[in-house]
């Protein structure tokens, strides 16, 4: 089957959409909506022109014969006006932003060189009158939900698109209100109170949604003299840092950011993970028969706790490795350097959303990739100019092969290893849910049950930069 | 006048429409026993097909074919549902409908259902009707007592539930796979076509959604034949049609006409002509969402044709005279728009925001040229780029208020 884009022929398979096939072909589309898998065609950018007419490349499927156009005045047309709309209705103050120069809607208006907003009237064209009747009704139906200790939202700098709507693994977000009311949110506008795998935070196009954090009070305490900052770099961070900094292409390149940024000591969470795996290996030799779940996802433990509460007893009661090696370095790691455990300032770089809830006192603070990206680019260091080092050598990785709990299953493999014990792994809540429902109804006899909530493991993680 | 035809209103007005008796005692009812006796679903289907029955919601599309591509359908479970989500401002003839003679829709909704082979039918009703839905709820029990509903309806092997849903009186749930999600319980807010309805519609299985005087129509059809439909009204769209006329006239009301009635003879003949002292400036044709018909447009047909140059819509007829205030229009057109999209495509939810933002500056006459520039624009945007007809809908009359009175709207303050 053959169609024409531009006047080329391409192959198609049935069933593609004009969007997969423009991209499989490298044929640019913007687009705000829609993602590899989701195909909303709310944002009306991706259209293109089929027989005069313009239609929506993302959920319009291809068929033998269409001829198609990416690029006319029309659609030129249709994309300004509708970005333009985008605009006037978004509140941003780009410099400020969190998402600043990673935004999606940002990077767009460059692209479609938008170079006024005629939608939003200039103050002195206005009478008294219309100016009262526009603060009036302009966007009064605005949402902050920073009710959480993870997730930041405004909707002020939504753009609608529903990316985190389709993302969701546990449906906490959706629309409510309509027309220009419309706002995402949560049922009956209650904070956020999800398992926190931060999968929408990393598909959101602007800054609508981001990690929460206190990013000015973590360079103060980085760049206090009396505090000693110890950075824990998770060997997952590793998968996506060079999205976030093109410069930082290595671990060595890595740890000498980190240390450029203001901490004293970087070491490896592959430490940790060793730690952790131990420690759950021991805990499964001493207990009984019964089915057992690993406990190093946080975003799984939260899922427990909310939605399948009676499986709360065959949850392993083992720390994150996170918190492990946080609780060595603040009790014999002081003791034997004689430091004050309250001068320690322990951060760890993390794939992870989830680990910022229900933290304890050890752990200070927890950064994201898109934090520790956005803390590089505030301080204006120059990358070019880092030099590689390792990692500190206080905390050295017994077994290398720990690190590979960042992804899924790994975990299971090694205590599997160590305990004799059989093992399934599930990763992504769909997945999740199929192995909890037989367990539920006593078709699982396997031994040790390793859960990820993203799909893939930390790898993937919510904390992780997008492309 | 000819002697007029009446078809969904030959009872208004003579019987209590409380009481399936008086109903029966006009000849209800009788259509359903000939369809159960006399006819197989496929030979009422080549009736409405020979009837030529167009839909009466607005797009006009051959009620006939509609039905015969959910017959087709293997599917074991099918839907039937009745749209009377009538929202559309100045339209009140499917409540007239409910109001006079339920048990003539209940007919044509079970008649349709068995043609299609569905064992469900729904009725959609607008959620701000409540005297209609208990009339409604009162019908449909009446209807089960005498067996018109339920299983073996009058001993036959055909089966039938009914169940009447409220909505919550959005507009866009009167677009039918909005009306979809309504049902299922989702937002309501149209789905991307294809898959249309007919194929894959309520749950997953294929649903005909029909309008309710559409649906009115089919008794009739059913007991007096395709052939003779047929020959009332227009050649493009035969039948008869409920028209609302409102506004400037003497006698505002709900009429039965036959399609291809001129505009000109339904203001003059039927509504009793514009109101003493007043002159016709222009007739907005089919609600909110009609286009403006002016002087010139009087002797045009009213019926449904792809080409038309006024479509016919809803029916209803809004005559505006010349002391009418067109700044106030506007504002009553784009606030309703505003306030009825459902904020799922850009150009709409923000388009339909920003011409109402406009139209308030634009009460005293005077805006300046990026405003002008800005009402281009979203006008562009909403007729070409929208995900439903809707923002096409928000954009029309707005459009032909500013190619026909632009001078008056506004001048541009220097």
């Amino acid at each position: 089957m053959k169609i024409k884009i531009n006047g080329q022929d391409f192959e198609i398979k049935p069933g593609e959409t004009i969007f997969q096939v423009c991209l499989r072909n490298g044929i640019k589309i913007p687009t705000l909506c829609g993602t590899k898998n989701s195909h909303e065609g709310v944002c009306r950018i991706c259209v293109v022109e089929c027989g005069g007419r313009l239609i929506t490349s993302c959920n319009t499927k291809v068929y033998e014969g269409m001829e198609i156009v990416t690029e006319s005045e029309k659609i030129s047309q249709a994309r300004r006006i509708n970005l333009e709309l985008l605009w006037a209705d978004h509140a941003g103050k780009c410099a400020a932003c969190k998402k600043n120069q990673r935004c999606e809607l940002q990077n767009l208006a460059t692209e479609q060189k938008i170079e006024n907003f005629h939608f939003i009237p200039r103050k002195e064209e206005l009478t008294d009158r219309e100016n009262l009747d526009l603060l009036k009704d302009n966007r009064s139906r605005v949402v902050v939900d920073e009710g959480n200790p993870c997730v930041s939202r405004t909707t002020e700098l939504c753009v609608e698109c529903r990316r985190c709507i389709n993302i969701c693994p546990t449906k906490e977000l959706a629309f409510n209100h309509r027309a220009g009311d419309a706002v995402v949110g949560t049922a009956y506008g209650k904070p956020l109170d999800c398992i926190f795998c931060g999968q929408c935070v990393k598909d959101c196009p602007t800054g609508a949604l981001t990690d929460k954090n206190d990013l000015v009070g973590i360079q103060a305490e980085l760049d206090d003299l009396k505090k000693m900052a110890v950075a824990l770099v998770d060997p997952a961070v590793l998968e996506s840092i060079a999205l976030e900094q093109s410069e930082i292409n290595s671990e060595g390149k890595l740890v000498g950011a980190l240390e450029a940024l203001g901490f004293e000591k970087v070491f490896d969470l592959g430490f940790g993970m060793g730690l952790a795996l131990e420690k759950m290996a021991q805990a499964i030799k001493t207990s009984g028969k019964g089915n057992l779940m690993l406990s190093h996802c946080p975003s799984f433990n939260l899922l427990v706790d909310k939605y399948y509460p009676q499986f709360k007893g065959s949850v392993l009661d083992v720390a994150n490795p996170d918190e492990l090696m946080a609780e060595a370095i603040k009790g014999d790691y002081a003791k034997l350097h004689k430091i004050n455990p309250q001068d320690i300032v322990v951060i760890s770089i993390s794939p992870c959303v989830a680990k910022k809830k229900d933290r304890s006192g050890k752990l200070d603070h927890i950064l994201t990739v898109r934090e520790l990206g956005r803390l590089i680019r505030q301080k204006n260091i120059k990358l070019a100019e880092i030099k590689s080092v390792g990692f500190g050598k206080d905390f050295a990785v017994k077994n290398e092969s720990a690190k590979d709990m960042k992804r899924a299953g790994g975990a299971a493999e090694m205590i599997a290893k160590m305990t004799g014990r059989e093992y399934i792994v599930a990763d992504g809540v769909p997945q999740i849910k199929n192995i909890l429902r037989d367990l539920d109804k006593g078709r699982i006899k396997t031994g040790l049950i390793e859960c990820m909530v993203c799909p893939g493991g930390c790898v993937n993680g919510g904390g992780q930069s997008r492309k | 006048m000819k002697k007029e035809i009446k078809i969904i209103t030959k009872n208004w007005g003579k019987i209590n429409p409380g009481r399936i008796e008086d109903y029966a005692a006009t000849g209800g009812y009788a259509a359903l026993s000939k369809f159960i006796r006399e006819m197989t679903p496929q030979s009422a289907l080549e009736e409405i097909n020979v009837s030529g029955l167009c839909g009466r919601g607005g797009a006009g599309f051959p009620t006939g074919r509609k039905l015969g591509c959910v017959a087709l359908e293997k599917n074991q479970e099918k839907y039937f549902i009745c749209n009377l989500d009538e929202s559309e401002p100045g339209t009140y003839k499917d409540r007239s409908i409910v109001d006079n003679d339920p048990h003539m829709l209940l007919e044509g909704i079970i008649i349709g259902s068995l043609i299609v082979g569905a064992r469900k039918a729904f009725i959609y009703v607008n959620g701000n009707y409540g005297k209609e839905i208990g009339i409604l709820e009162r019908a449909v029990e009446q209807a089960r007592e005498k067996n018109f509903i339920g299983e073996s309806i009058l001993g036959s092997k055909y089966g039938l539930e009914m169940e009447i849903f409220a909505g919550a009186g959005a507009y866009i749930c009167g677009e039918e796979t909005a009306l979809l999600n309504s049902i299922e319980g989702n937002r309501g807010e149209p789905k991307a076509r294809p898959p249309y309805p007919t194929q894959c519609g309520l749950f997953g299985k294929p649903t005909a959604i029909n309008n309710a005087e559409t649906i009115a129509n089919i008794p009739w059809i059913i007991e007096n034949g395709g052939k003779a439909y047929a020959k009332i009204g227009s050649r493009k769209s035969p039948g008869t049609k409920l028209f609302i006329v409102n506004g400037a006239v003497k006698n505002p009301d709900v009429f039965e006409a036959p399609l291809g009635i001129k505009l000109g003879d339904l203001i003059g003949k039927y509504a009793g002509g514009i109101q003493l002292g007043k002159e016709f400036r222009f007739a907005q044709v089919g609600g909110s969402s009609g286009r403006l018909a002016l002087e010139k447009d009087l002797k045009l047909k009213l019926e449904y044709d792809c080409e038309a140059k006024i479509p016919l819509g809803s029916g209803a007829v809004l005559v505006v005279d010349k002391t009418a205030n067109i700044h106030e229009l506007l504002l009553s057109w784009t606030g309703f728009f505003r306030r009825e999209s459902c904020g799922k495509c850009v150009p709409c939810r923000e388009g339909t925001f920003r011409l109402w933002e406009i139209a308030k500056r634009l009460q005293d006459g005077e805006v300046s040229e990026r405003d002008v520039a800005a009402i281009q624009d979203i006008l562009w945007t909403l007729n070409n780029t929208t995900f439903c007809p809707l923002g096409k809908f928000a954009a029309t009359a707005f459009s032909d208020a500013l190619e026909n009175f632009r001078d008056e709207i506004y001048k541009i303050s220097k």
